[in-house]
């Protein structure tokens, strides 16, 4: 496999912005019913844990290596959709390493992140879970499909439907993965809330 | 420009900013009609932030943005002049360009097939032999606005009447130059325009990094936490006293600084707050700076350019358009600048934070969206529109002004430049003419 994803230098590189405009590459077969069940079941655990303000144990599930990152979308003519997505470093809503996202974590957690105090009632449903095994031993870049929905204040609602392109290495003890890399492909340009104070 | 408003006289629009004693008349935030004359009197009448010239390097690059509610194209020329025209098909005024960004050699409306070179000259219409008799391309080209560029960042004015750009940005540009004019080299903008929408009326917005340095002590203690170190936490961090705000002698701009501390690794992380605090880059600003203002002296900063411009020096260097989308919505068009010969490492790092700071998902901006949203909620009510707002901060405070510092300035928790920026947008609102709108000399 020649798609290098500069795991043995221990920093996961960010997607190729061509990558994204592209189909998930699946396996010609399927992943087996259990790590396919193992992971699913990662993600379902994980949006409990955001769902239920749990924050601080949701970022425990970031590898030290985490790359974080939602590129900007843009609407393209059909000759240059292969720049839709901003490439890394050129235009992003979340661009985070793991000691940014400690911050944010913190913020979110202090009691005095307006944006989200009183607090949202999100719902993460996440779906269309595909699984490629990497040479990288217990390493899987994996893609699911999200809606986020977001209701805050007396009526305030958000809708944010995407994908994510993850590297998930697999961990003692936790919820037995670990997140080395989060790319999300958020179905909006302009995005369409006062902010995004949720994590996806 | 006419002046016909049934409801809105020049007298009664006067009476909504009452400077003299500090008060507000909601109805500014929420009106229908008002916001329908300030599309004409305002946004039709001032110089409006679109980009930066870096946004479209070579000929042919053009972005699409808005003036007012007005779609534009903008576009570099061969000539390597930048042309802004708008964005409408002057046949059926369907949008000439649909793409946020790009390289073209024409535009072609895909309606009925009208193309205009990048230019914005009408060159083709099918079956023009055909189906018409006597049509003259050359009048039916859409409508261009004036350009003119500080400093790397590009200005488009429909008025013909106005003032050129840089007698209308008055005594406000040594605060520009410290984010524009730090290196002879200039800025570049990096990446792409981030786009969001809140519900809110754009004078919040821009009134806000006009003239209120003040709400951060609040609303951005969050913000603050995320910023700090591990083994720091609000109980031993303490938030700056000193510094100034900037009311500009004519056109309602405005612009407040911290002075005499630490440039802000809470805002910026270290390695840009570094960048920012010393080495050659900060020498060299300081060289070229000095001259206008003590520069060495000064630290976080925010800033507004009427009506709709804003942007924050010193290394957190976002620069938004708080596009008017009706009276209770705006959308924030933001891009980052950076000195063009910044080290590599720190246009990457610059850019970074800011994701992390000022963007949708930043940790300061989110909760800005979280107030300006409330306010416009709030004021649906009777009430809410009939009780008047208090904007009395500065007003009889003496000695603050600082005669280090160019320009009118007073303590930087104040409302002086607010009081500044609201009474422009009246008299932008009442006066018909630039004969006694233009600054007089």
């Amino acid at each position: 496999m020649s798609y290098d994803l500069g795991l043995k230098k221990g920093v996961v590189k960010g997607m190729e912005v061509m990558e994204l405009i592209k189909p998930f590459k699946w396996e010609e077969s399927s992943s087996s019913l259990e790590l396919q069940h193992e992971i699913e079941q990662f993600y379902y655990k994980e949006a409990q844990l955001l769902d239920h303000s749990e924050f601080e144990t949701w970022f425990e599930l970031m590898d030290k290596d985490i790359h974080y990152w939602m590129p900007i979308r843009m609407n393209r003519v059909g000759r240059e959709v292969s720049q839709e997505y901003a490439a890394q470093g050129k235009g992003s809503h979340y661009d985070d390493t793991y000691e940014t996202m400690r911050g944010r974590i913190r913020a979110r957690v202090s009691g005095v992140n307006w944006a989200e105090n009183p607090v949202s009632r999100t719902r993460h449903l996440i779906s269309n879970v595909m699984i490629r095994e990497l040479e990288e031993p217990n390493t899987y870049e994996v893609a699911s499909s999200f809606i986020v929905y977001r209701n805050r204040s007396e009526r305030q609602s958000d809708i944010f439907p995407g994908e994510r392109r993850d590297i998930l290495r697999r961990s003692e003890g936790g919820l037995g993965f670990k997140i080395a890399r989060r790319t999300i492909l958020i179905d909006q340009s302009t995005i369409l809330s006062n902010n995004l104070s949720v994590f996806f | 420009m006419s002046l016909n408003s049934e409801k809105w006289t020049p007298e009664t629009i006067r009476a909504l900013i009452d400077a003299e004693n500090g008060a507000l008349d909601p109805r500014i935030y929420t009106d229908q009609e008002l916001y329908e004359l300030e599309l004409e009197r305002v946004f039709g009448r001032s110089w409006l932030l679109l980009g930066h010239e870096s946004h479209v390097p070579k000929p042919g690059d053009y972005l699409t943005t808005y003036m007012g509610e007005d779609p534009v194209v903008m576009v570099r020329q061969r000539n390597g002049s930048i042309k802004v025209f708008h964005n409408q098909c002057r046949h059926r005024g369907m949008k000439i360009c649909r793409a946020d960004c790009g390289n073209a050699k024409a535009f072609t409306c895909t309606y009925h097939g009208w193309a205009y070179n990048t230019a914005g000259d009408l060159v083709n219409v099918p079956f023009e032999e055909e189906a018409f008799s006597g049509f003259k391309k050359e009048d039916w080209g859409p409508i261009q606005a004036r350009v003119e560029i500080y400093k790397g960042l590009v200005f488009a004015n429909w008025d013909p009447e106005a003032p050129d750009l840089l007698t209308y940005l008055s005594d406000a540009t040594p605060y520009m130059d410290t984010m524009l004019d730090r290196s002879e080299a200039g800025t570049e903008a990096i990446g792409v325009m981030q786009k969001w929408v809140i519900d809110c009326n754009w004078k919040f917005a821009a009134e806000q990094f006009a003239s209120d340095m003040y709400h951060a002590l609040s609303s951005h203690l969050a913000a603050v936490v995320a910023g700090l170190p591990p083994e720091q936490d609000l109980s031993n961090y303490e938030p700056h006293m000193k510094g100034h705000q900037f009311r500009s002698e004519w056109g309602g701009h405005g612009c407040g600084f911290y002075i005499d501390t630490a440039r802000g690794s809470v805002r910026v992380g270290p390695i840009v707050d570094k960048y920012y605090s010393e080495g050659p880059a900060y020498e060299k600003a300081k060289e070229r700076l000095t001259p206008l203002l003590p520069y060495d002296r000064m630290a976080t900063s925010h800033m507004t350019i009427f009506p709709n411009c804003s942007f924050l020096p010193y290394g957190m260097n976002t620069v938004r358009t708080w596009h008017p989308k009706g009276p209770n919505q705006i959308e924030v068009w933001a891009f980052v600048v950076v000195d063009k010969d910044a080290p590599q490492e720190i246009k990457d790092e610059l850019a970074r934070q800011n994701v992390r700071t000022f963007s949708a998902s930043g940790v300061f901006e989110q909760d800005d969206g979280e107030n300006w949203v409330e306010i416009q909620s709030a004021l649906r009510g009777y009430k809410s529109r009939t009780a008047p707002l208090a904007m009395q901060m500065g007003l009889n405070v003496q000695g603050k002004n600082n005669p280090d510092f160019p320009g009118k300035t007073s303590y930087v928790f104040s409302e002086e430049a607010a009081r500044g920026f609201y009474s422009h947008w009246a008299r932008m609102m009442s006066e018909p003419s630039w004969d006694t709108l233009k600054p007089q000399s």
